[in-house]
């Protein structure tokens, strides 16, 4: 059994990882197969003959007919490819500075609870042993190669040879394995290992290193595509723990120069980074990169557009509204993935222990509306489960199962709960149920809530009282079960097994079993799609819980998390960049890019 | 013997630009200001006349003169939105249901409709609508309510509490005196909004009285000091020692001689006092912290739409306008009635 300090080990980062909750970051390594689309407003043509190829893909690019940045034809219908600019010359050298929304955490890779803003700086500092395909997959990066065993219990990786840190000091198996020590006391890492069942791991050769596992897992590579695989110097971690935070040592494209927290951290090119583009050179291809926190997200925007900043970071569809409405000579590098809005309840509490009330309030919850209320009509998307349209993973089953906004089936569902005499509540036949639904502070889901608010109760079944807790607070009220109907974000575009696994696990053994809602059949399939490599087979399992979703409904969805990167036209590369197979990476998911091949063009 | 037996009384025509000073009974005012409230101290045994408030209104100077207007319509505004809205069919005359209007929402059809967001002013919505199609005016006219509940029961908490305190330790000077300004020296010294924060974070519920009553708490170490200083004087007048002297009782003497005269310079400072209360409730609107939505507040208006800024920047205009505004009326008649009993006091 799980115990109490394990659990709360788990709690911080998949918390985090799950939500960041409902205020647009959520956590830690998005990917996967998202919606993006890039569009560049009132550029020219580019004549210019590249240097060098990539790949043949044609760019995906669209061009606002008068340079208004009226990119209507993004609206609604986005494009969905992530494709590399081959048209431009690729060149060495230049300095761009990134505006983010806030301060990284820190640069710990096992400490620091790590969102979107503090992911451009991991990213660019260090590497993963596995990264993301554009296609959703995951391939080797840092390692060469993973290998498992026939039960999914044991993996091995191949290191690649020649790959030093920015100390100077050169990767082996034996620093990978000293960096296990490490992870299992770091708050972010602790709980991640803990939930992967990973129980050692061994150097089983000069770059040979062997993960052992306590259950099958056929999604540990994904495991690997985050914390868990960003490889730091464990000498210098454990030599200066907290100096770590400031002065990182990885094996990343940059190395930090200085860093003045809340204000500016300088990034600048590590010389002797191993990986090189397709033509052979070094990358990366930046001489710098300043990431400022502007946490404001109009403010950030002025910036970007008076050309303080080279590349503004959003995660909010009003931000995303108005940079397209701004005009101006900028590419607009948009995402929608799997990540999508929405909430949850408590189901251990009453009313919420009545699947009437869940069903009820769910069908008075209009999307359109509360994404119109975002900022967000023609920017995100209804979502009916974990997984967008287009993703693999994605269901029609599930899409047609999850119920359409049905004012009057709600108020018939919740008023048969309360002419029950044996209602939940306690209350009286024929009294409304009392709702509390709390979001944090953020303006776009205040507006949100009171869509939701308005709907609820003007059914006359529903009294809805609104709370609102700064973020912290939002969590820690969910990680002690002391909320009611509460906002959340759902989903990634990592492999299922990251978010639904623990979602689905027993509450007193998963704490990020937020809806407190337990279903063996639910969690048996999470199980058994863990120790299978079928991706149909894996596919109907996940499939069927979604499906379990729209029956039992613990959680509500408001629409797809879309985030934006606003660049200035002559920054290429941010989207395009390839793994070392020569497929393509994942892209910007999450408005969190990889900085390694991106290019000034002069 | 009250300050009113004093045998003075300033007339109606004060010009502004009189110092105040808060230990004016005590000591000589300082600087040139002595001559000019000398110059309107009537040496005389006669009674003073009390002054009507149209009196008092066409003594103001004309930027207080509109800041009293300004008040006035915020303070019946405020008001007019408790009215029952069943003796108007509904909704009040000129005003509109401040938190349903969300796309016209209808209930009976269960329906969205069609309402405009982020509507400029127009005549249909004189100052526009919000992001959820709300009607700008009538959220704003409802948003006073709030203020002005705040202003009104958080100064009043601090003026009883904090009034009593700083009149009563005053007095009575000693130990009492000393521990007493001690707590009120540490309450002091503490950062204000952190204080305030923890104790809107311990109060989690967040009603309005109780917003209030926390907002209070923390103006009772100013009204303590204000009310201290003039008890201080106001104990070392001859009217005091002639009590005194022939036997009065102490409790007497407090109710009787030194509260009366604290009380028009706190009334005053109470007044200006209560747009920093304003302010500080549109702070923790701001944050999330006070009154919660849909209840409109001019702080959780101007958080609401600051997110649209870029769209209609009407909608935190209005409410920072009428935030701004109600601060400068409250300041600019709470100085006024300050200086006009500053020369009252320096007439004693």
């Amino acid at each position: 059994m799980t115990s109490r300090r394990t659990r709360r080990l788990l709690a911080v980062p998949l918390a985090l990882g799950l939500l960041v909750a409902a205020c647009g970051s959520d956590d830690d390594d998005d990917g996967g197969e998202g919606t993006t689309a890039t569009t560049a407003a009132d550029s020219e043509p580019d004549t210019t003959e590249p240097e060098t190829e990539s790949t043949d893909a044609e760019p995906d690019t669209t061009e606002a007919p008068d340079g208004d940045g009226d990119a209507d034809e993004a609206e609604g219908d986005v494009d969905t490819d992530i494709e590399a600019d081959v048209e431009s010359v690729r060149s060495f050298g230049g300095d761009i500075v990134i505006g983010v929304e806030a301060e990284a955490t820190g640069l710990r890779p096992w400490e620091d609870a790590c969102a979107e803003p503090c992911l451009v700086l991991h990213r660019a500092i260090f590497d993963q042993l596995v990264e993301q395909a554009a296609d959703g997959t995951y391939q080797p990066w840092l390692a060469e190669s993973i290998t498992p065993n026939d039960d999914f219990t044991v993996w091995t990786v191949m290191l690649r040879p020649d790959v030093t840190f920015t100390d100077g000091t050169p990767l082996t198996a034996q620093t990978v394995a000293d960096m296990f020590p490490i992870q299992q006391a770091g708050a972010v890492t602790a709980g991640l290992i803990a939930g992967a069942g990973l129980e050692t791991v061994e150097a089983t050769g000069d770059l040979e290193v062997t993960y052992t596992l306590s259950s099958p897992n056929s999604a540990f590579p994904a495991v690997l595509a985050n914390a868990t695989g960003r490889v730091f110097e464990p000498a210098a971690a454990a030599a200066d723990p907290d100096g770590f935070s400031t002065n990182p040592v990885g094996t990343g494209p940059f190395v930090v120069d200085s860093r003045d927290l809340d204000n500016e951290t300088v990034l600048v090119r590590n010389d002797n980074y191993w990986l090189v583009d397709s033509e052979g050179q070094q990358l990366p291809y930046l001489d710098s990169v300043s990431v400022r926190p502007i946490p404001d997200e109009g403010t950030r925007l002025d910036a970007q557009l008076s050309g303080t900043i080279d590349v503004m970071q959003t995660l909010r569809q009003g931000t995303i509204r108005d940079a397209r409405d701004a005009g101006g000579d900028f590419t607009l590098l948009e995402f929608q993935g799997s990540n999508t809005g929405g909430g949850m309840f408590n189901t251990a509490l009453p009313p919420y222990d009545d699947v009437r009330v869940r069903r009820g309030l769910i069908l008075m919850n209009n999307q359109e509306a509360v994404i119109e209320a975002l900022g967000g009509t023609g920017i995100s998307q209804q979502t009916t489960q974990w997984f967008s349209a287009d993703s693999p993973w994605y269901s029609q089953a599930v899409a047609d199962a999850w119920p359409d906004f049905d004012f009057d089936a709600g108020v018939a569902s919740i008023t048969e709960y309360i002419n029950d005499p044996a209602r939940s509540d306690g209350k009286a036949p024929g009294e409304p149920i009392d709702v509390e639904l709390s979001c944090p502070p953020d303006p776009t889901l205040i507006a949100a809530m009171q869509v939701i608010e308005q709907v609820w109760s003007g059914s006359g079944v529903v009294n809805v009282n609104l709370t609102q807790f700064d973020q912290a607070t939002h969590i820690n009220n969910a990680l002690t079960d002391i909320h009611q109907a509460h906002c959340w974000r759902w989903s990634s575009d990592q492999d299922p097994s990251i978010s639904i696994n623990p979602f689905v696990a027993p509450p007193e053994a998963s704490p990020v079993n937020f809806p407190n809602y337990y279903n063996q059949e639910w969690f048996d399939a999470a199980q058994a799609a863990i120790q299978t490599d079928d991706f149909d087979e894996r596919k109907a399992l996940y499939e069927s819980i979604m499906l379990g979703l729209a029956e039992e409904f613990p959680i509500w969805y408001s629409g797809g998390t879309a985030t934006l990167l606003m660049t200035d036209p002559e920054i290429k590369g941010i989207n395009g960049w390839l793994l070392p197979s020569g497929d393509l990476g994942v892209g910007f998911p999450g408005a969190a890019p990889r900085l390694q091949e991106t290019w000034v063009e002069q | 013997m009250a300050d009113t037996e004093a045998g003075t009384s300033a007339p109606a025509d004060i010009p502004a630009g009189v110092p105040g000073h808060e230990d004016r009974h005590a000591e000589p005012v300082m600087g040139a200001g002595v001559e000019a409230i000398e110059a309107y101290v009537v040496p005389t045994g006669e009674k003073p006349k009390r002054q009507s408030p149209w009196q008092v209104f066409s003594s103001m100077p004309f930027f207080v003169k509109l800041s009293a207007i300004w008040l006035i319509l915020v303070v019946a505004g405020a008001i007019y939105t408790q009215l029952d809205t069943s003796l108007f069919d509904g909704n009040l005359p000129l005003l509109q249901d401040p938190n349903l209007q969300t796309n016209n929402f209808n209930p009976e059809a269960g329906e969205f409709g069609t309402g405009e967001r982020l509507e400029a002013p127009s005549a249909a919505h004189w100052l526009g609508t919000d992001a959820l199609a709300r009607d700008t005016f009538s959220r704003l006219v409802y948003g006073a309510w709030v203020s002005l509940v705040v202003a009104i029961v958080a100064v009043a908490f601090g003026f009883i509490v904090g009034g009593g305190l700083g009149s009563l330790v005053g007095f009575v000077r000693g130990r009492t005196e000393t521990f007493t300004m001690s707590i009120i020296d540490v309450i002091l010294a503490f950062p204000a909004l952190i204080l305030l924060l923890a104790l809107v974070s311990i109060f989690e519920v967040r009603d309005l009285f109780i917003i209030s009553i926390v907002i209070g708490f923390l103006g009772i170490p100013a009204y303590t000091r204000v009310a201290r200083a003039n008890s201080l004087a106001i104990s070392n007048r001859e009217f005091v020692t002639a009590a005194r002297a022939i036997g009065t009782k102490p409790r007497r003497i407090l109710w009787r001689e030194i509260i009366p005269n604290v009380v028009p310079t706190m009334l005053a400072y109470a007044m200006v006092a209560s747009a920093f209360v304003i302010v500080v409730e549109g702070s923790l609107s701001f944050l999330g912290l006070s009154v919660q939505p849909p209840t409109s507040t001019w702080g959780n208006m101007i958080n609401q739409a600051r997110s649209d800024v870029k769209v209609n920047p009407w909608q935190v205009l209005f409410p920072s306008l009428a935030l701004t505004f109600t601060v400068l009326a409250l300041n600019q008649v709470g100085d006024f009635f300050q200086k006009r009993n500053a020369v009252r006091a320096a007439a004693l």
